[in-house]
């Protein structure tokens, strides 16, 4: 299978606090890959920079052989990198319709496409996640969980090959938790998605995820298949601390 | 090259693999034209009645037509310009100082006009990127300062304090009643024109990437939107607007002085007609034209020399009372745009 | 060249300090209040008709006619801030023009009723005469103010650094719904930073009065200045305010006395603006603190 992402050795700090320290991976194409650290470990930051909110101070970032880490946000949503927002942000004054089609509108540069077409493309994709019905509705005045369905509607309508999901599960009740999982599932099906999932909520993980990174400072800690990670004594310490590990335990 | 194709109920045209649907929907219509035929009348009626009127009817017609711009230009960068009337400034002084120098008509000085207002927007578009809310508020405020300032240093070429007098007027039948009726259906075609073409942007698809941007620019960024290019093209092209109308006031007082246009007394006219008229609806620019001149005037021809503060008092009591501007009033009684929704808080 | 580095050197100190007191007071407000006070102009023009109005209208002397002054000052600033900025702080577009307005008011009252022919002059000079410092020869009334201006750069500094209100005002600059939490009495302070601003601004505009030009729309001219140090400073940012003075009275002097064109003094001014914000588009300033 052929890398979709590489990221060599990419750093980021804010003045004294680094927040990514020489983080390296690859993603390949159509897997989920899974990310995970305990807070402040900088996984959103990774984010930022791997999507273009902010710029790396050093590193690579290679997305399908095209060097994107110097990219502004926009064009890396052209060569189809999309993600969703941890705190839904939606386009307040927009309503749920307008706002899906503003990114099928300008997430790739396509041609023969007026205002309706993307419209009509906008809605498939609002009935994909369930929200036809609430589509002339402000967004302001949308749930929450209807919010994180408008976040992923919107991502999608980019037609991204790579889909970054931050933490979907934050606020969500059991019902909609499954909900979302299984939508984002059956996106990466009929869309043909890579999906690189942020996430606290390790059951999720466990089962979606092909392959786990955990991070720790900024720094990777461990990669491997879900049993490795949650068996792997870095990670354990990382969340309990280091009296946990095991023969430690009195 | 380009193609048209008609159908029935839209018009689409497609130039270079882009497409733009014009949906034609007549029951639209219907409001505009009565609309515009009132105000087409009014000079006829005007003409007969007092000619005063008539300048009047001009003075709110080119308020309208900066005010239109400036809104678009507003929702287009996300941010309030408080100094449109530099833009007035240097189309006003290109097509009198070519109107002197070689003897042009106006119609020559017209794309060169155009031309030097699109060169020092796209000189100040910088800011539009780099200066952030407040600071963007200040500078943009001190450009027509300064630029008035600079008329009365080279006072020689500017003439500063005095004016550029000699241009070549708009139009020149025999009589002056004539000219003036001429110049009022000149100054009502600008303005309409400027109200279908600023219209027509907003309800379409670059009126919704605007909206996004305004919304939310960072989110906006990351859903390949190309912000800075939209914000520039918006602020080049409406100042571009605004350029013109400064070339139709050197060419219809036949002067044209800085010290007329650049400081704040008509730069906050202008932005009282946005939010007196109605914020950023351009609809309410209209109407906040033609109050705010008809107010200047009757203000005027009533109370002569404290005419100005009693007109700067006025204007900061409707600036406070009425939050939604005039064309608010009109719009509250008809219909509201949307329906909020009640639902369940958990 | 070294004379007219000399004379560059000390009109960049004394128009540094001036055009502290007269910025200081807007940089502050924008800093703590996080508005643009835009009607500052009209503090100028107000200081200087008002007492001229008290002595000639109501006969009083010099002194009560600054004092009554100062307190009907206090009076309006309190009106707007009670009036328009309480009410309207979420909307920023409709502060910033009714504030311009009240500013147009102000100038229009005061050209209506002692337009630029009447001969305003206020004898408030605190030193006549003039010093020679190496080849400058500089008003006494200037040096005085600049004088005036370090020491009251300092007691703000002082007050804003050592005190228990200047620090208040410093964490309700930065967030005002922790502030509240803390029990900080927010419209209190508030009231107070717009009383405290007057105070550099009302000695300022006396100071320069007698050398400087009194008409009714000084209040612009000194505004632009005001909005130029701000910008340049980093609003809000007493530090930043300070290097922007002293960076823009360097420019000034620069432009009348090295290139010979004090014309170009608000031009020039500008530029500088925009060149440093294109290279660092938050000002001169480190951060968005009050200090």
């Amino acid at each position: 299978m052929s890398e979709i992402l590489k990221v060599h050795n990419v750093t980021k700090s804010f003045g004294g606090l680094t927040a990514v320290h020489d983080l390296s991976f690859d993603i390949r194409k159509g897997e989920t890959v899974g990310l995970i650290g305990p807070n402040g470990s900088g996984k959103t930051t990774l984010v930022n920079v791997l999507c273009g909110s902010l710029y790396a101070d050093s590193g690579e970032v290679e997305m399908e052989g095209k060097l994107i880490h110097q990219l502004p946000p926009h064009k890396r949503c052209h060569l189809g990198l999309s993600r969703t927002y941890q705190i839904p942000r939606p386009f307040p004054e927009l309503t749920a319709l307008m706002s899906v089609v503003t990114s099928a509108l300008c997430g790739k540069d396509r041609i023969n496409r007026g205002l309706d077409d993307a419209a009509a493309e906008a809605t498939h994709y609002l009935e994909f996640v369930g929200l036809f019905s609430k589509r002339n509705i402000l967004a302001r005045d949308l749930t929450f969980f209807e919010l994180r369905m408008l976040e992923l509607a919107r991502a999608l309508a980019t037609s991204p090959k790579l889909l970054f999901v931050d933490e979907v599960m934050a606020g969500l009740n059991p019902g909609e938790a499954v909900k979302a999982v299984h939508l984002i599932a059956r996106a990466k099906e009929e869309f043909g998605l890579t999906i690189f999932w942020i996430e606290h909520v390790m059951a999720v993980l466990m089962e979606a995820a092909e392959r786990i990174i955990a991070i720790q400072f900024g720094e990777k800690i461990a990669e491997g298949t879900p049993e490795e990670i949650a068996s792997n004594d870095r990670v354990i310490e990382a969340y309990l601390g280091a009296g946990w590990k095991k023969g430690n335990c009195s | 090259m380009v193609d048209v194709e008609v159908r029935r109920d839209r018009i689409i045209i497609r130039y270079q693999g882009k497409k733009w649907d014009w949906i034609l929907e007549p029951r639209y219509w219907r409001n505009t034209l009565i609309w515009s035929g009132f105000l087409i009348l009014f000079p006829i009626i005007s003409y007969f009645v007092n000619p005063i009127l008539l300048n009047t009817v001009i003075t709110a017609n080119l308020y309208a037509a900066v005010a239109i711009p400036l809104a678009l230009m507003t929702l287009g960068t996300g941010r309030m310009n408080f100094g449109p009337n530099f833009f007035i400034g240097v189309g006003g002084y290109t097509a009198a100082l070519l109107s002197i120098a070689y003897g042009w008509g106006p119609l020559k000085t017209l794309p060169f006009a155009v031309i030097t207002t699109l060169i020092s927007a796209l000189l100040f578009s910088p800011l539009v990127i780099v200066a952030r809310g407040l600071y963007y508020i200040l500078l943009t405020l001190l450009l027509p300062l300064v630029f008035m300032e600079i008329t009365f240093i080279y006072t020689d070429i500017f003439k500063g304090d005095v004016g550029l007098a000699g241009i070549k007027t708009l139009v020149s039948t025999g009589a002056v009643k004539v000219n003036f009726l001429i110049a009022a259906f000149i100054s009502m075609f600008l303005m309409l024109l400027y109200l279908w073409v600023v219209n027509k942007i907003l309800k379409s698809r670059y009126g919704l990437i605007m909206a996004a941007i305004n919304d939310g620019e960072e989110v906006a960024h990351g859903i390949g939107v190309n912000i800075n290019k939209v914000k520039i093209l918006a602020f080049v092209f409406a100042s571009g607007m605004i350029g013109i109308i400064g070339w139709f006031y050197a060419h219809y007082f036949g002067t044209f002085a800085g010290i007329t246009y650049l400081p704040l007394n008509f730069m906050i006219k202008i932005l009282l007609v946005i939010f007196i008229g109605g914020r950023a609806q351009v609809f309410g620019c209209v109407a906040g034209g033609y109050f705010i001149a008809f107010l200047e005037m009757i203000l005027i021809v009533t109370l002569g020399p404290i005419q100005p503060v009693i007109f700067a008092v006025i204007l900061t009591v409707l600036l406070f009372a009425l939050p939604e501007g005039l064309f608010g009033l009109y719009r509250k009684r008809r219909y509201r745009e949307y329906m909020p929704t009640l639902h369940v808080r958990r | 060249m070294w004379d007219t580095l000399q004379v560059v050197i000390i009109y960049s100190l004394i128009l540094g300090a001036l055009y502290l007191l007269i910025s200081l007071g807007f940089s502050v407000i924008c800093g703590v209040l996080r508005i643009f006070h835009l009607g500052y102009a009209y503090l100028f023009t107000l200081t200087v008709y008002l007492t001229w109005m008290f002595m000639k209208e109501l006969g009083f002397g010099l002194i009560p006619a600054l004092l009554a002054m100062v307190v009907v000052q206090f009076v309006i600033s309190y009106l707007i801030y009670k009036g328009i900025i309480m009410k309207y702080l979420a909307q920023e577009e409709i502060i910033l023009t009714g504030l311009l307005l009240i500013s147009i008011v102000v100038e229009q009252v005061t050209n209506y009723r002692y337009p630029i022919q009447a001969g305003v002059f206020i004898n408030t000079t605190l030193i006549d005469g003039s010093t020679e410092i190496g080849t400058a020869v500089i008003s006494n009334q200037l040096l005085a103010g600049a004088a005036i201006a370090v020491l009251l750069t300092v007691l703000f500094i002082l007050f804003f650094l050592k005190s228990k209100t200047g620090l208040a005002i410093r964490a309700l600059s930065q967030d005002i719904y922790s502030s509240r939490l803390i029990g900080i009495h927010v419209e209190a302070l508030y009231t107070l930073t717009m009383f405290l601003i007057l105070i550099p601004v009302i000695i300022g505009t006396l100071m320069v009065a007698p050398v400087w030009a009194v008409d009714p729309t000084m209040g612009t001219l000194y505004m632009t200045t005001a909005i130029l140090v701000a910008i340049l400073g980093g609003l809000g940012n007493i530090k930043g305010t300070i290097i922007a003075s002293f960076l823009i009275g360097f420019t000034h002097s620069f432009v009348s006395f090295v290139l010979g064109e004090p014309r170009f003094m608000n031009f020039s001014a500008l530029l500088l603006v925009i060149i440093i914000l294109i290279v660092r588009p938050q000002g001169i300033a480190k951060s968005e603190a009050l200090w």
